[in-house]
């Protein structure tokens, strides 16, 4: 399928029935904030965020003390490989995390949007049951790795929209939910046809396809993508990123996308954090990140996977495997693997500081401008500033 | 269609494996015991009666086994089981009267069970590590229990001593049977004990099974999803439940044998006019066409309470009902 | 490969204490017993006394005794019925997996038939023509009740057989060339031994249910002494409802604790197999201590600061810089 006949802009106007998407209502549960905790076009802002796995002495530390944060209708990426705690991080501030997971410490709030009576803001990680439900979905919704096991394999696919609008837009009548159903299938460019399928019936693409409709389903304001197209072929991967693209830039709605290729992401996200071992190593604008990485670990990421373009280059990838969260290295927890590992790195642990100049962070000694540390090229190459990922030419390619 | 299929020629051939192990039986054990039981007749019935029952085994000793064989299976397919030398009358008269108490006992009970099983031990399964999970140990002892036992003290505690129930039988004696609400009150009256005694030795494998399988689908990530979703509890625990008696269902093949066969003796127990009574007479009496004709019987019922499960099952999983994979 | 390491879970210690002290009792139960369990000099119907601990039958029999005494035949025969009848659902079962085909078609639709077959009736009709001899032989009705108690233990080991049939560890004694008896016996079967286990104590569980029964409605010889035969006695003297109690309890107690110790077993073994079933981490007493909520919620992470929290582990590696 192209993706050009896709037209996501004739879709949201004439196919989406008139008064099936009301204004959200926020509901009693939401407080109402002023002054200093005003959050404007942030949408989520997470602060000091740790995440243990286990409790008391087989307590392992899986995120260690991060901050992240998100405007409205931007895309963060977060990088790093299986068990930097990238997706730990996320679900623990859903509160979706499984148990032993358990959140030792942070604020996450999330920015439901301002009104008369002001901005309405939910405490995520104080949140009631009750108010959490409030938020999934209509709020904030998830893709995850496999449509498969996500999909209840019993129900028809036209049903789980159904369940989803049945539970949150409570006015619309049943063929109201069936013409949204179809509209939302269509917008990730599938057959109406498709709803009366079972998840098994369904292909590989077609199934998480379904699944990204079926997160758009209450025009949610953020989407988190838990490794979306990990488990696709490289050609339907394409396609759906770029469906996905077209979507967002329709749509406005805000992106997590976690992934441990950091080539795909700089095409994708407006900005990019690296995790490792359970803690943030880099942050910086995407364009800056694909160019001038800062971090040894980032530039290993991008070194890992092929480019989405341009000119091929040797994969070098990172020597070593990634840490025992249980038995993590002294110092800077990335030193092992670390070409350029010095004395320092292997008993003190680098803080996340601020490049001077510039808006960007990382966590390495080298970049502390220590007298007669010198940064080696690879590592202090200035951005260029050429243009980021265009839906546009990409599809057209 | 294909499985459905596939499962009546299993049932057809495992119903003629015991129809076979049925004919084979009496003339291959040690001692021969259709002559030995024919000796003990002679002289107390008439000759006719004496030629019914051997040719309900196929027929006079001196033809060859498979000439009896099919003689027997003739028989058979005309409904002839033999005569009950016990009770003298036919083996297929004395079964119809006495299967329908079985049926309603054993249906209504295993039902019962079946469904109090799967629901609470859905709940087990969400709640765990809740307070409901001291029920566990208990669930495990009345397992274990065998049925006849349980059924036993029932009787005495709850019929003898306190006379919460009346104590044996299917229905006063002071009523004739028939379809008036003084005998169906009394018929219920009289099932209660019964029927507790059995969903209380069955219900704790149903709950038990059911309980793990909630456990492990808790664990996948569609459940997850439908709390992602912000989707109600009872939905979210509903879709859990839905996946999770599944296999419930699949063993169900294995469930009814068992669950059968142990509630036949619940009704030796009470006095229950229905095969497990008869059985047991049967068997004291050494009553060999009356055990035959019930254990066809039985193993008919059984099958048929596969299918009907497999069934159930067939509308419950649409991936079934796929011919072929994606 | 793994090796087989049951948890030690609260249930399989006091399941493997009950079953221990049953295997004591089918050892020295007959030794122990005070009187013979057909004397009947005694009194009828005692009530539990000091001299007559269990009371006595209406023959005037020592209850006590015929318990003791009883286990070695229930036991004996259940285990023989259990070990057999596994015996045939490995040989059956690993037979079919591993070689598949037309072996696998047979064999499996073999263990179909008698899963199908109701195996209670089925030991009823043969054991009702056997001759009153091979009744009394516990060799002969564990042999008939392993006939009818194969076919589940079979299923469950085919399947996985057939999922282990194409691991590597299997795949390279193929290419090695070693015989297929060899690798089916000496690679396949000790992978499969948590099923194998579980499959052992369900059968020794439904061996004991079916000779109990069939000594319950009479068609084990009365000479033997189980606890079967035993209820037997009690209901055909119409003992529930006389209210003696003393005379049906011993004995049904003793099958429903042997059962409960197989049951508890079980739960181990499944908790091993099925990860997911193990309760995670602590009892509720020091959840509540540490102010967590007593059973984890899903879609609600628990937050948890009240506590010390918990440190990046520091350990020295053996990394040294070169300057």
């Amino acid at each position: 399928m192209t993706t050009d006949s896709m037209g996501v802009d004739d879709v949201v106007a004439t196919e989406v029935p008139p008064g099936a998407l009301p204004t959200t209502t926020y509901g009693p549960i939401v407080a109402t904030t002023h002054g200093d905790a005003a959050m404007g076009e942030r949408i989520l802002d997470v602060r000091n965020f740790s995440v243990d796995y286990g409790w008391g002495e087989n307590a392992v530390r899986a995120v260690d003390d991060v901050d992240v944060h998100l405007d409205r209708s931007t895309v963060l990426g977060i990088a790093g490989e299986s068990g930097s705690g990238k997706s730990t991080l996320v679900y623990a501030i859903t509160r979706l995390l499984r148990a032993p997971g358990v959140i030792r410490g942070g604020e996450a709030r999330f920015n439901l949007g301002t009104d008369d009576e002001g901005e309405h803001i939910i405490d995520l990680v104080n949140a009631s049951e009750r108010e959490l439900r409030g938020v999934r979905w209509s709020s904030i919704s998830i893709v995850l790795q496999s449509a498969l096991s996500a999909l209840n394999p019993v129900v028809r696919v036209g049903s789980q929209f159904e369940q989803v609008l049945k539970s949150h837009r409570k006015d619309m009548s049943k063929d109201q939910r069936r013409s949204r159903a179809a509209a939302l299938l269509a917008m990730v460019g599938l057959d109406e046809d498709r709803l009366d399928r079972y998840p098994h019936e369904l292909s590989g693409g077609q199934r998480q396809r379904i699944m990204i409709a079926l997160a758009l389903t209450l025009d949610p304001q953020l989407v988190i993508m838990d490794e979306p197209t990990t488990a696709l072929d490289v050609v339907t991967q394409r396609e759906i990123i770029g469906e996905l693209f077209e979507l967002r830039a329709q749509l406005g709605f805000a992106m997590i996308f976690i992934t441990h290729d950091l080539s795909l992401l700089t095409e994708l996200a407006d900005e990019i954090v690296v995790m490792y071992a359970g803690a943030l190593v880099e942050r910086a604008s995407a364009r800056e990140l694909y160019e001038a990485p800062r971090h040894p670990y980032s530039l290993g990421l991008l070194n890992s996977f092929p480019p989405m373009h341009g000119e091929r280059t040797e994969l070098t990838g990172i020597p070593g495997s990634p840490p025992d969260l249980a038995h993590l290295p002294t110092g800077c927890s990335f030193h092992p693997r670390c070409p350029y590992a010095m004395a320092r790195c292997t008993n003190e642990t680098p803080p996340l500081v601020e490049i001077k100049g510039s808006d960007r962070s990382v966590a390495c000694w080298l970049h502390v401008g220590d007298a007669g540390v010198a940064v080696p090229v690879e590592l202090s190459r200035v951005a260029t500033g050429t243009k980021k990922f265009d839906p546009a030419t990409e599809v057209a390619r | 269609m294909r499985l459905i299929g596939h499962r009546l020629a299993l049932y057809a051939l495992t119903l003629w494996v015991a129809i076979t192990v049925n004919f084979l039986l009496p003339h291959l054990m040690p001692g021969n015991p259709i002559q030995t039981m024919i000796g003990k007749l002679t002289g107390q019935v008439t000759p006719q009666e004496i030629n019914a029952i051997r040719l309900s085994f196929g027929g006079g000793l001196n033809n060859s086994l498979i000439s009896q064989y099919f003689t027997y299976i003739g028989q058979l397919l005309h409904g002839n089981l033999g005569v009950s030398i016990t009770q003298s009358a036919t083996v297929s008269s004395i079964l119809i009267s006495h299967v329908p108490w079985t049926i309603g006992l054993i249906g209504v009970s295993t039902i019962i069970s079946f469904l109090v099983g799967t629901v609470s031990g859905a709940l087990l399964g969400w709640t765990r590590g809740s307070r409901l999970d001291s029920l566990i140990p208990t669930a495990t002892f009345f397992q274990a229990v065998p049925y006849f036992f349980l059924g036993t003290v029932m009787l005495l505690v709850f019929a003898s001593n306190l006379r919460w129930f009346p104590v044996l039988g299917a229905y006063s004696q002071n009523l004739v049977p028939g379809w008036h609400w003084a005998f169906v009150a009394s018929l219920l009256r009289y099932g209660e004990l019964p029927v507790i005694s059995i969903v209380l030795s069955s219900v704790a494998g149903w709950m038990l099974g059911m309980r793990n399988m909630m456990i492990t689908m808790v664990a996948e990530d569609f459940v997850l999803m439908a709390i992602a979703m912000g989707l109600p509890k009872r939905k979210v625990i509903m879709a859990a439940a839905r996946n999770a008696v599944l296999p419930s269902i699949a063993n169900l093949s294995l469930a009814i044998g068992l669950v059968v066969s142990g509630a036949l003796l619940v009704e030796l127990v009470f006095n229950y006019p229905g095969v497990g009574d008869l059985l047991l007479n049967a068997i004291s009496g050494q009553d060999y066409p009356l055990i035959q004709g019930i254990f066809l019987c039985i193993t008919l019922t059984v099958l048929a309470a596969n299918l009907l499960a497999d069934l159930v099952y067939l509308l419950l999983d649409p991936r079934t009902r796929t011919e072929v994979a994606p | 490969m793994r090796s087989l390491r049951i948890p030690r879970s609260p249930k399989v210690i006091i399941g493997l204490s009950i079953l221990g002290f049953f295997v004591f009792l089918m050892i020295f139960g007959p030794y122990l017993a005070p009187f013979s369990p057909d004397n009947t000099s005694f009194a009828p119907l005692l009530t539990p006394s000091m001299h007559h601990w269990f009371g006595t039958t209406s023959l005037g029999q020592d209850i006590f005794s015929q318990t003791l005494v009883g286990a070695r035949a229930t036991m004996v025969v259940a285990g023989v019925a259990g070990l057999v009848a596994t015996m045939l659902s490995i040989i059956v079962g690993i037979s079919a997996g591993y070689i598949g085909g037309f072996t696998d078609d047979g064999l499996s639709l073999m263990s179909n038939v008698f899963l199908a077959l109701p195996g209670l009736p089925l030991l009823i009709v043969i054991d009702s023509y056997l001759p009153v001899d091979s009744r009394s032989n516990s060799l002969v009705i564990g042999l008939i009740i392993s006939l009818t108690g194969w076919a589940w233990g079979a299923r469950v080991l085919r399947a996985q057989t057939m999922s282990l049939r194409n691991r590597d560890f299997v795949e390279s004694s193929r290419i090695i060339g070693e015989k297929r008896i060899r690798i089916m016996f000496t690679e396949v079967a000790p992978n499969l031994l948590p099923i194998l286990a579980a499959s052992l104590l369900f059968t020794i569980l439904y061996s004991i249910g079916a000779y109990v029964t069939l000594a319950y409605i009479g068609l084990t010889s009365t000479s033997v002494w189980n606890w079967g035969t035993m209820l037997f006695w009690a209901q055909s003297n119409n003992a529930p409802l006389s209210g003696e109690w003393y005379w049906f309890v011993p004995p049904g107690i003793c099958i429903a604790l042997v059962g409960t110790s197989l049951a508890l077993l079980n739960f181990g073994i499944d908790e091993f197999i099925n990860p997911r079933l193990r309760a995670g981490g602590l009892s509720g007493r020091q959840r509540r201590r540490l102010g967590m909520p007593r059973r984890q919620r899903l879609g609600l992470t628990p937050v948890v600061r009240s506590v010390t929290t918990a440190p990046r582990i520091a350990v020295q590696t053996e990394y040294s810089v070169t300057p």
